[in-house]
């Protein structure tokens, strides 16, 4: 019974962490448009940087890092959303300028890999492979058994989510936030209205980069360790999967995607038997995964819960669309 | 003084001028058909006074105001807002949505002010919403108000471009090919709704192959043919012209 609380707890963390992922790059794609193949960066970075900044100084003991520090809780979480933040700056400076869609989902996709390849390759800035351990948990000893500790803390990720969600949605809703659909649906268009479209697009990046930092902060402190090998390119895709299975442009489909895609279907093969040799179902799962959202593409592209049309209200209501003729519409 | 005055514009892409030293006056209320054979160039000068595209030199004033090197949504700012030849209606987003995300301030689309100014941000958007219904009345598309932008017709979806263009009160609106996929019984409408926007003092620069279009809509004709100005005068003066006809037959 407690390794199956500890496990359900473990995946609420996870769950929540992806939420938080998929809200943000709903958000950036469903919304703005933006394809962030690097997503994964902007969640280590944050991860990385929540780790650091509470490990101490890194002189003197057995791993080597950079920005070593000691700060309470919950400034490390800050700090984590901030480097998100920072290093979405920086990278949406450059890679967001006025080219193409696809070319800049490919930058971002060549960053992350280069950007895995440098981690690992030289030690002294962050460990290398390895990674850095022992990173210490926000109030550990403070309830009274490690059970009730996953709990807590899966609780504190749920609080997060909820708090992103209302933040993300709020945006959204917004005239900013209908800017950024029409950047989506037609830049060239939204441009030539008066809208500032390299704004729109930064924001947007540094926003998501943001809740990305926050995220890989939370899940670092719960695992307690930060490796590279973690927070490889593949898991973006993981994440665009659940947002086009659950409905693009819809953050109540971007939640249900996460539990469908990374929490149920993911987690599935750990019930089934063994099939193969060692590995044969992970590498597998990877495959799935493409194939779900290629299937995704072709049979119902808008995801199980496709984006809401946002209905005029008018004053005298008498000239607004019949309601039949938008549900025909809609059928169609 | 013009309204809208271009000096020896060129454009180019890579080493091919695609317009060669262009100059064209613009007087309020006026509407200017640009004709001229396939790759004349047309699309391109629109482009450049639209700011889609960068000039590769000369100059344009608006109001006397040198525009030519702002970036396009900064000339949309200014008051020059265009259509495009491929509709380019916010496919998902209403056709509300699609008039409104074109608001005359476009104060709400600027972060800062949906996080800071938030009461402005309201009345600005209720504004917006009261102009776009005033539009969507004019044009006889309030009951098509919650349809999306890829449910529209052809025409329709002009239409849409058209009156969006307008939420932005423009000083100039730039029309390329706006009878493309316009059903034949609906051109005559696009006519008078145009007609009626020239009314209102706004220029129009109109890009059209369909000729009687021109004819109808623009007291002023400018034929260009590869990357230059040929000929300019009223459209039975242009057509008229032999350089002209000779650059349409070859």
């Amino acid at each position: 019974m407690t390794a199956w609380s500890y496990y359900i707890a473990t995946l609420t963390v996870y769950f929540g962490v992806n939420v938080l992922s998929a809200l943000s790059l709903n958000l950036q794609f469903g919304f703005a448009g933006v394809v962030n193949f690097g997503y994964i960066i902007f969640q280590a970075v944050g991860a990385y940087f929540a780790a650091v900044v509470v490990l101490g100084p890194s002189g003197g003991t057995f791993q080597q890092y950079i920005f070593g520090a000691r700060l309470p809780f919950p400034v490390e979480l800050l700090v984590a959303t901030a480097a998100g933040a920072g290093l979405s700056l920086l990278i949406g400076l450059f890679s967001l300028r006025n080219i193409r869609r696809d070319y800049q989902a490919a930058i971002l996709l060549i960053l992350s890999l280069i950007a895995t390849q440098v981690v690992q390759g030289y030690v002294p800035l962050f460990n290398g492979s390895n990674g850095v351990t022992g990173i210490p948990r926000p109030f550990f000893s403070l309830p009274p058994t490690l059970q009730d500790y996953q709990w807590a803390y899966a609780g504190w990720v749920l609080v997060l989510c909820a708090a992103v969600y209302v933040l993300v949605s709020w945006l959204s809703r917004s005239p900013w936030g209908r800017a950024l659909r029409a950047m989506r649906d037609q830049e060239e268009a939204a441009t030539s209205l008066g809208l500032n479209v390299t704004a729109l697009r930064l924001q947007v990046f540094v926003i998501g980069g943001a809740i990305a930092g926050l995220s890989g902060g939370l899940l670092v402190e719960y695992i307690g360790a930060w490796s590279p090998d973690a927070w490889g390119y593949a898991e973006t895709f993981v994440i665009f999967t659940a947002i086009f299975v659950g409905g693009v442009g819809n953050y109540r489909g971007a939640v249900l995607g996460v539990l469908l895609v990374p929490i149920i279907f993911l987690e599935l093969p750990r019930f089934l038997p063994q099939v193969g040799y060692p590995g044969l179902m992970d590498s597998l799962e990877w495959v799935a995964i493409g194939a779900i959202w290629m299937l995704c593409l072709y049979v119902r592209p808008q995801g199980i819960l496709p984006e809401k049309r946002k209905l005029a209200r008018r004053q005298d209501a008498a000239d607004a669309t019949p309601k039949s003729i938008v549900k025909r519409v809609e059928a169609t | 003084m013009s309204l809208l005055a271009a000096r020896d514009v060129s454009v180019a892409y890579g080493g091919v001028h695609a317009v060669d030293g262009v100059s064209l006056d613009l007087s309020a209320g006026e509407a200017l058909g640009l004709i001229g054979p396939n790759g004349a160039g047309k699309s391109s000068l629109l482009a450049g006074l639209g700011g889609q595209v960068r000039l590769a030199g000369g100059s344009i004033t608006l109001d006397g105001d040198e525009i030519g090197g702002l970036p396009a949504f900064k000339r949309a700012r200014r008051g020059i807002t265009r259509t495009f030849q491929m509709t380019s209606e916010f496919a998902r987003m209403t056709v509300f949505e699609n008039l409104v995300v074109a608001g005359h301030g476009a104060h709400g689309a600027a972060l800062r002010n949906v996080v800071l100014r938030r009461r402005e941000t309201r009345l600005a958007e209720q504004e917006i919403a009261r102009l776009a219904w005033s539009i969507l009345d004019r044009f006889e598309m309030s009951q098509a108000a919650d349809l999306y932008g890829a449910e529209l017709s052809g025409g329709q979806r002009r239409l849409v471009e058209i009156m969006r263009c307008l939420m932005r009160e423009p000083k100039v609106l730039l029309l390329d090919e706006p009878m493309v996929g316009v059903a034949p019984h609906l051109v005559e409408k696009l006519i008078t709704d145009l007609r009626s926007i020239q009314g209102d003092g706004i220029a129009l620069v109109i890009v059209e192959h369909a000729l009687e279009v021109v004819q109808e809509l623009c007291g002023r004709v400018v034929v260009m043919a590869l990357g230059r100005s040929l000929a300019s005068g009223t459209f039975d003066a242009v057509v008229a012209d032999p350089s002209v006809q000779a650059a349409y037959v070859g």
